[in-house]
């Protein structure tokens, strides 16, 4: 079990940490933040996040703020 | 009950927007070594020094004190910090045009001086902040926006090799180039800079950094596709690994 | 700490280095060039010797530069240097005043320009007072004499240099650099300044301090050279300084700075004897220059004479200082002949016979 927080007004829509995902549930967002840059978001309806923290360590604009497992 | 397995480093500012451009891997390394710092316990006792180039706005991410060097010459002015606060903890943040470029007199100089000083060059391949122009290190058939055509080696000449030259230096203890490509290589990158920072703790000489990084914008290129760039066409020109370790001995 | 005081026999060069030192530099960073070198040959054993730093750099842009990073610790720093390589320090010259961090550079001027050669020379007054880096900025200037001032206004340079957190010149010359006289060394005589609440040095229990010339909006970066200005404008209320000699009833009052004050105080001297009314006005601020002062003086009087080791320039601030209040004329040589009081008296005289 883990969980991520993404500072969505942070996020540029480069989606890095979609592809390295082990569990696939970070998704390209269709909706946009307010300075026009689509967004990631979580999907995990299984909750399969595990907290491995890829995405962060990913993430070149630390809008992916905290991992918990 | 939840465990916090990752949060911002502490020296990183509070409500800190990185302005690099989508998918750029700078501020991936300017997290990285927000994270050594803290793991070290070098917040309080560093001196960061920036330069010029999309390196320049360091104030902006690290709640750190930090001198803006004039363009190339970040080695010469951690010198002059080091030599007059040798118990600080001093680094340098400089892209591959600042460092091997314009800065290669002082680069070459701080290192063979053995400045106990860290430097960290971001390698791009061009200039990023001035639009895309070619850099040092742009390869030969690379496109920019001075070489629009390609490096052409007869018209431009052959890039600059900034870890091996580095590696030539007696000064310096720890030589290492890595990239930023893959969650693997963030990892092995850190894991440089972090000897690169013990070998000054220790101190042992001066240490460079050479980390291959993407410019999505100026590469014309998505931040994945940019990614793929570097490992098929940057690793045969820029290989990985280290080039100089006195630090074991 | 006891006072001391002791009359030695120095060459102006090494009376510089000796009053660097007394006055507590703890960093000398520089690169060989001749007429200054007896200063960074001196230090690379007297610096050492007190646990401080002595470094040759590879080059004078490195040096401005490494002078730039200690400045910036707050640590009492110089450089020295001489015409065509103070013209490769001006990047970080500018980037230290923009910065207001505070250093010293001395600047033993030679012929030129270009390669010139190693002949003393005023050439190099539009160089330090006017600037040759980039934007609004000016440098503190100060124009010594004599071996004594050497000393003296070394010890003022690294005073000012704290007390406005600025770049200060010591603008000498190659006559000055290599002359010996006897001279007072005694103990720098300013107090210290306390720079803990700007000096980088970590940071420890508070936020961290940025230390840069990049603004990013027109009214931060304007804001920020107003308020560089209006430190000048504090610096020129509070340490302008000249000497005079026969000024006030002079009929021809000559300006001159420098070594050459002093060869033209000799020739107002002997002026004197021969019954010609002919005064001094010396500047030792350049910047900056005494510009009122020179007005309250020039008016009246038939004649201003502005000599210079140069082909006019100092004259400009001369001219303007006087505001047409007086007729200004200039007399000078460009490279390395420096005048003797009896050459000087000779175009005192011509310029006399001209008043009639």
């Amino acid at each position: 079990m883990g969980r991520v927080v993404i500072d969505k007004e942070k996020c540029k829509g480069c989606f890095l940490c979609v592809d390295v995902c082990p569990k696939k549930i970070l998704k390209k967002g269709t909706n946009y933040n307010s300075k026009g840059n689509y967004t990631v978001y979580v999907d995990d309806p299984n909750n399969e996040c595990f907290g491995c923290a890829l995405c962060a360590k990913r993430c070149p604009d630390m809008a992916i703020t905290e991992v918990y497992r | 009950m939840e465990t916090l397995v990752f949060q911002k480093p502490s020296s990183i500012q509070k409500d800190c927007n990185v302005t690099f451009c989508p998918g750029c891997d700078h501020g991936v390394a300017i997290r990285i070594i927000a994270e050594l710092l803290d793991e070290l316990n070098l917040v309080e006792k560093t001196i960061v020094v920036s330069s010029i180039g999309c390196s320049v706005f360091l104030n902006d991410y690290y709640n750190l004190d930090i001198i803006e060097a004039p363009h190339g010459r970040a080695l010469a002015v951690a010198t002059g910090v080091k030599r007059s606060k040798p118990d600080k903890f001093v680094f340098t943040y400089q892209g591959d045009g600042d460092f091997a470029s314009i800065g290669l007199g002082e680069s070459m100089h701080g290192l063979s001086r053995g400045e106990k000083v860290t430097a960290i060059c971001i390698n791009n391949t061009n200039y990023g902040m001035t639009g895309g122009q070619m850099a040092p290190t742009t390869i030969i058939g690379q496109k920019t926006t001075t070489t629009i055509n390609g490096r052409d080696p007869n018209l431009q000449g052959y890039p600059i090799k900034i870890c091996e030259m580095a590696s030539i230096c007696d000064g310096a203890a720890f030589v290492a180039r890595c990239s930023l490509d893959s969650s693997k290589e963030i990892e092995n990158t850190k894991k440089m800079i972090k000897k690169a920072f013990e070998s000054q703790i220790n101190n042992q000489g001066a240490s460079l950094i050479e980390i291959l990084s993407t410019c999505p914008t100026n590469w014309k290129l998505s931040p994945q596709e940019a990614h793929k760039r570097i490992r098929e066409e940057l690793y045969p020109v820029f290989p990985l690994g280290i080039y100089k370790d006195k630090t074991s001995k | 700490m006891t006072k001391t005081a002791e009359k030695v026999l120095l060459k102006g060069n090494h009376a510089i280095a000796k009053a660097a030192i007394n006055a507590g530099c703890q960093c000398y960073f520089g690169y060989p060039i001749t007429p200054q070198n007896e200063i960074g040959e001196f230090l690379s054993v007297e610096m050492p010797a007190r646990g401080r730093v002595f470094l040759q750099a590879e080059s004078e842009v490195a040096a401005i530069n490494m002078l730039l990073g200690a400045a910036s610790t707050g640590t009492k720093a110089m450089t020295s240097s001489s015409s065509l390589a103070i013209a490769l320090m001006q990047e970080g010259i500018s980037y230290i005043a923009a910065d207001n961090i505070p250093a010293v550079v001395v600047s033993v001027m030679r012929a030129g320009p270009a390669l010139g050669y190693i002949f003393p020379s005023q050439g190099d007054y539009f160089q330090t007072v006017k600037g040759g880096g980039n934007g609004d900025y000016k440098t503190l200037t100060l124009a010594p004499a004599t071996v004594q001032e050497m000393i003296d206004y070394t010890y003022k340079a690294f005073y000012l240099a704290q007390k406005y957190r600025t770049i200060v010149f010591l603008l000498a010359d190659g006559l000055l650099g290599q002359m010996m006289e006897p001279a007072v060394l005694y103990d720098y005589p300013y107090e210290e300044i306390d720079n803990s609440d700007w000096a980088l040095d970590g940071a420890k229990g508070r936020p961290g301090r940025w230390i840069g010339s990049i603004h990013r909006s027109e009214e931060v970066l304007e804001k920020k050279v107003l308020e560089l200005f209006k430190k000048y404008d504090i610096i020129k209320q509070n340490e302008i300084e000249y000497k005079t000699l026969y000024a006030e009833d002079a009929e021809i009052l000559i300006t001159a700075f420098g070594s050459v004050a002093r060869i033209a105080q000799a020739a107002v001297k002997q002026a004197r004897e021969a019954g010609l009314k002919v005064g001094l006005f010396r500047p030792i601020t350049l910047w900056p220059f005494p510009e009122k002062e020179l007005y309250k003086f020039a008016t009246g009087k038939k004649l201003i004479l502005d000599i210079e080791m140069n082909m006019g320039q100092m004259l400009e601030d001369v001219k303007m200082s006087v505001s047409g209040q007086a007729k200004v004329e200039f007399y000078g040589r460009p490279a390395g002949f420096y005048f003797t009081p009896e050459e000087l008296l000779e175009e005192i005289k011509k310029q006399m016979e001209g008043l009639k």
